[in-house]
């Protein structure tokens, strides 16, 4: 029985796998112009949401010089002789860009997904706990289960073993509820339509952002004298370090981004990329070798997808563990102007 | 031009964070085998300092990228 299910499961797989390519052909036969596998698509941000193979055209906000645009759909705007595309983005008639786009993407659309999914998770879990399952007796279910491994890996192994221990309390809400939320996120991308929201800039940008401003504005009166002032430092290598801490505050927000940015994208471009290859192959060596390697590309792309669901768990405890580190290190409160005269006393010991 | 500026810079930020995530997984994987009760912690540490090799190499990635994109800053 179970092998049976197995196999079945593995030929799921390899149909989803192959499905870009149906598409493709799809493409090829309906419309002409259209390029045969458009990898920029793939990766992008769009004005609709598919979803089961339809797709649902989201609504735009647009604003215009102080007036605001409603629409159902990117189609419904034009149709309306307000708007016309120029270059694939939208303009107003008279020629005026957009000044502020608050268009509703798939890729926010999947952030809403992934906190959604996160809520119901946590409040279902939340509910369990108050009626005393998991409290009074031992947690009971299989996903009950989970959400308790996962939260005391949060609690126990990322926020008590980085953050001080009378100040950890209050971070774990953030530290675990990011977590569910990015982790969601990005296992969506694995969905055969699903896209990961994570690889898009700004929904990093936005995620370090609030590490960024939490860590600051739990920084202990220690962490700040350490940027500004440096005790038992020189004061003329202050002028060198203190413009380098100040630097450092942002580049570390920065560099969160930018890592789980990197990563969720590169994953995709590679897989479209590997799969890229039979079309290369088959309009250098004819389409009898492009369908005959294709096997090795497809068990190429199988395994690259583990190893994306394997990335888009463990970006998802980086992310939380490095925001872990950044805001223990500004909430540490520690004595160092001691142990800095002890390292001068040392040092004064060594040169005599 | 571009292109062989980011081609080249790419090769260079593989060979530097290549090299700096080979000598952690070695000291890793040395200490682990000295001391394997600890190997816990010694991962929690090695994935941490990876992850900050990381940043650094996907800072000139992205320098790479703008190169190759041909975007002027």
């Amino acid at each position: 029985m179970k092998q049976v299910l197995r196999g079945i499961l593995i030929s799921i797989l390899l149909l989803t796998l192959f499905h870009p390519a149906a598409i493709a052909q799809d493409n090829s036969s309906e419309a002409e112009e259209e390029p045969v596998i458009d990898v920029m698509g793939k990766i992008v941000d769009h004005d609709y949401l598919t979803l089961v193979g339809v797709k649902i055209y989201l609504p735009r906000i647009l604003v215009v010089d102080g007036e605001l645009y409603l629409y159902g759909s990117t189609k419904s705007a034009i149709a309306s002789n307000d708007f016309q595309e120029v270059d694939g983005a939208l303009v107003r008639s008279d020629g005026a860009p957009v000044s502020l786009d608050m268009s509703i993407t798939s890729h926010l659309m999947y952030v809403w997904f992934g906190i959604i999914l996160t809520l119901i998770f946590t409040i279902w879990a939340a509910r369990r706990y108050k009626r005393g399952i998991g409290k009074s007796v031992e947690p009971q279910g299989v996903t009950q289960n989970i959400f308790e491994v996962l939260f005391l890996f949060v609690r126990d192994d990322i926020a008590k073993e980085y953050i001080p221990a009378d100040k950890y309390k209050k971070y774990i809400t953030y530290l675990f509820s990011v977590f569910m939320a990015i982790a969601f996120m990005n296992m969506f991308g694995l969905l055969p339509w699903g896209v990961s929201a994570t690889a898009d800039l700004t929904v990093t940008a936005t995620l370090a952002g609030i590490t960024f401003f939490i860590t600051q504005f739990s920084g202990s009166k220690d962490h700040w004298r350490h940027v500004f002032m440096f005790p038992g430092v020189h004061p003329l290598i202050r002028i060198i370090l203190t413009p380098v801490e100040i630097l450092g505050l942002f580049t570390k927000p920065f560099a969160l981004a930018i890592r789980l940015f990197a990563n969720m994208l590169s994953g995709k471009i590679l897989i479209v990329c590997i799969l890229g290859l039979i079309f290369i192959f088959t309009n250098i060596f004819g389409p009898y070798v492009g369908v005959g390697s294709s096997v090795i590309w497809v068990s190429l792309t199988a395994a690259l997808y583990i190893l994306k669901a394997f990335i888009a768990l463990l970006q998802a405890y980086i992310f939380t563990l490095l925001s872990a580190v950044f805001i223990g290190m500004a909430a540490e409160e520690h004595d160092h102007d001691h142990e800095h005269e002890k390292n001068v006393a040392v040092a004064t010991d060594v040169t005599t | 031009m571009g292109f062989l500026a980011a081609g080249i810079g790419a090769g260079i930020i593989t060979l530097g964070a290549g090299i700096g995530i080979g000598l952690i997984g070695k000291g890793a994987v040395e200490s682990i085998a000295r001391q394997p009760e600890a190997s816990g912690d010694i991962r929690g540490a090695m994935i941490l300092t990876a992850a900050f090799i990381e940043g650094v190499a996907l800072f000139a990635a992205v320098v790479t990228a703008i190169l190759a994109l041909g975007i002027s800053v």
